[in-house]
């Protein structure tokens, strides 16, 4: 907790006592000119356009292929079905530093290096068996037979999944959707690789150049920082809810 | 903009080839009759796109660590697609050379062991001791949760870094702290890099553990320390005997998760230390293997090691799994 408020703290900080021993929450002669340096003076607001791109079209294609999967998984007893599921959690045990080279290499083959499309390829899949778990785990507490009940009424199997689960799913959809975006909007390390170009930066590959090379940019990382987190913790907070029972729900038998 | 609209036009492409394969399958199941066409149909998608993603890469993986790609090869291979055939060649560099420039790969076997073993057993007394404290709490018990949780939240990348500028040498808090009390500022960053990486992450991982211990507190029934009570139980008797066994269900799987999460976390270490003249002190398996792909681009050899390290991190899995039998993996 306390790193969080020193951050807060450094990031208001006029810029001649940013170097200082100074452990007081809030310095002398606060002022907001790191924040003015940092949305004006860096790439930072194109950093944050670049992650909110990649991140929202990733979690979209992540969770719509994720729904239907793990409503197959929920409503059908088919052969191969418990294979699958174990496959989706021995895809959990791969290192993703391991898939990372010959995703990398697979990028720069297909020329997508420095792209948004090389970046969401890399992310589209990364939470899917979580996400199809998840799902899996609330479709399995919806009653059967209102699907039966729409049966009966003449909707086909797909129109009952589409008007009647989907519907009800709304929380874990926004629940697993919530896990992509998080997921994703704070990745670094295959954005490290995949974007070189300071333009196409993420957010995260932006502060570390931040505060790595310039010891003098501390404010303005500290003022970035606090800017990426305070949206994500917002969310956090208004679902932490949610996300707990969720995260039960998905796997964890007490 | 042009970027937008190419995002656009590939989402475009992954409806239409969904459509497509979704087309073709049905066209399948129809000829063949197959039962549960349906299932397989809402399958498709996902399976596909985890059978490129993964799969695929996996065997490319496999493939590359018995060829000889590295940085003057790489450029022929763009040119042509094929790689000379080295066999074991790569196998045998991983026990004799090190990935890095110092260090030996049983080093850092020895370090990863002894990382894993650290931060696991610290998330998990660190997470008991909050989530039996807060358990005890009366009042103010969501406050106190929220604040705990945040660390948790925060972007990683954020955290991390964060709590690096706090262990700077000269203007992090916790050397001015140390200094207040007399004792002579430490080279956290430079000189005990090991150490500065276990505490971020340390610091990083209690509040997951906290969070799944809390829960298995909460279900167990008041009744059981009543009764315990009655019987003249102290109150470590108590947690010794009623508590430890009946989270236990809870705790095996989440420590055996944050137990390969832990050994595979390379953003702690490489936020730390992965910039120019960053040590190697610090570094663990997976680290190490992202440095030797990426910062020293030696991409055979770095694939062979990756399947060393994923046979280990499997036969470590397995009979983890086996020992704490009953213990659901699921997370």
């Amino acid at each position: 907790m306390y790193p969080l408020l020193r951050m807060v703290s450094v990031s208001l900080r006029p810029g001649d006592r940013l170097i200082s021993t100074d452990l007081s929450l809030i310095p002398v002669g606060a002022s907001l000119d790191s924040y003015r340096g940092v949305l004006g003076g860096t790439g930072f607001l194109g950093w944050l356009w670049n992650s909110l791109v990649i991140t929202c079209v990733t979690s979209l294609v992540g969770v719509s292929l994720a729904s239907t999967a793990a409503y197959a998984f929920s409503r059908f007893r088919f052969p191969g079905s418990k294979l699958g599921l174990m496959l989706l959690l021995g895809t959990q045990m791969i290192p993703a530093s391991m898939l990372l080279l010959p995703l990398f290499l697979m990028i720069v083959r297909l020329g997508l290096i420095n792209t948004y499309l090389g970046m969401i390829i890399a992310y589209s899949v990364s939470s899917l068996p979580f996400s199809i778990w998840l799902l899996k785990g609330y479709y399995d507490t919806i009653p059967r037979s209102l699907e039966e009940a729409a049966l009966v009424d003449g909707t086909t199997r797909f129109g009952a999944f589409y008007r009647i689960v989907l519907p009800l799913s709304t929380p874990a959809l926004a629940i697993a959707f919530l896990f992509n975006f998080t997921t994703a909007w704070n990745e670094y390390l295959v954005a490290r690789v995949v974007l070189s170009d300071s333009r196409m930066y993420t957010w995260t590959l932006g502060l570390f150049e931040l505060q790595g090379q310039y010891l003098t940019q501390w404010g303005m990382f500290a003022a970035g920082s606090f800017l990426v987190t305070i949206p994500v913790l917002c969310v956090f907070l208004y679902t932490s809810k949610w996300l707990i029972s969720g995260l039960t729900l998905g796997g964890v038998k007490g | 903009m042009s970027a937008v609209a190419q995002v656009a036009g590939f989402l475009a492409l992954i409806a239409l080839a969904v459509a497509a394969l979704e087309l073709v399958l049905a066209g399948v199941f129809k000829l063949t009759r197959t039962k549960h066409s349906l299932a397989y149909l809402m399958l498709a998608p996902a399976f596909a796109g985890l059978a490129i993603l993964i799969l695929y890469p996996l065997g490319y993986e496999v493939y590359l660590a018995f060829h000889d790609l590295k940085l003057t090869t790489v450029m022929a291979w763009r040119g042509t697609g094929v790689l000379p055939f080295v066999g074991f060649k790569n196998f045998l560099k991983v026990f004799t050379s090190s990935p890095l420039s110092g260090v030996s790969f049983w080093r850092l076997l020895l370090r990863t062991i002894g990382w894993t073993a650290l931060n696991v057993f610290f998330h998990v007394a660190g997470g008991m001791a909050l989530a039996l404290l807060l358990n005890r709490v009366k009042w103010g018990r969501g406050i106190y949760r929220t604040l705990l949780v945040i660390p948790w939240a925060m972007p990683q990348v954020v955290a991390v870094l964060a709590l690096r500028g706090e262990l700077h040498s000269q203007y992090g808090a916790v050397n001015i702290v140390l200094g207040k009390l007399g004792i002579a500022p430490v080279q956290w960053l430079t000189a005990h890099t090991f150490l500065a990486c276990s505490l971020i992450n340390i610091w990083l991982g209690i509040p997951f553990m906290m969070v799944i211990i809390l829960g298995g507190l909460q279900s167990i029934s008041q009744h059981y320390y009543d009764a315990a009570a009655i019987d003249g139980a102290s109150a470590f008797q108590q947690f010794r005997m009623i508590t430890l066994p009946l989270i236990r269900p809870v705790l095996a799987p989440a420590a055996t998760l944050g137990a390969v999460w832990t050994f595979n976390n390379i953003n702690v270490i490489y936020l730390v230390t992965g910039q120019a003249g960053g040590t190697e002190d610090a570094d663990i398996l997976v680290s190490a293997l992202y440095k030797a792909a990426f910062t020293y681009y030696r991409y055979s050899y770095s694939a062979a090691l990756a399947l060393v390290i994923f046979a280990l991190l499997f036969a470590f899995s397995w009979t983890w799994m086996k020992a704490t039998k009953g213990a659901d993996p699921v997370h």
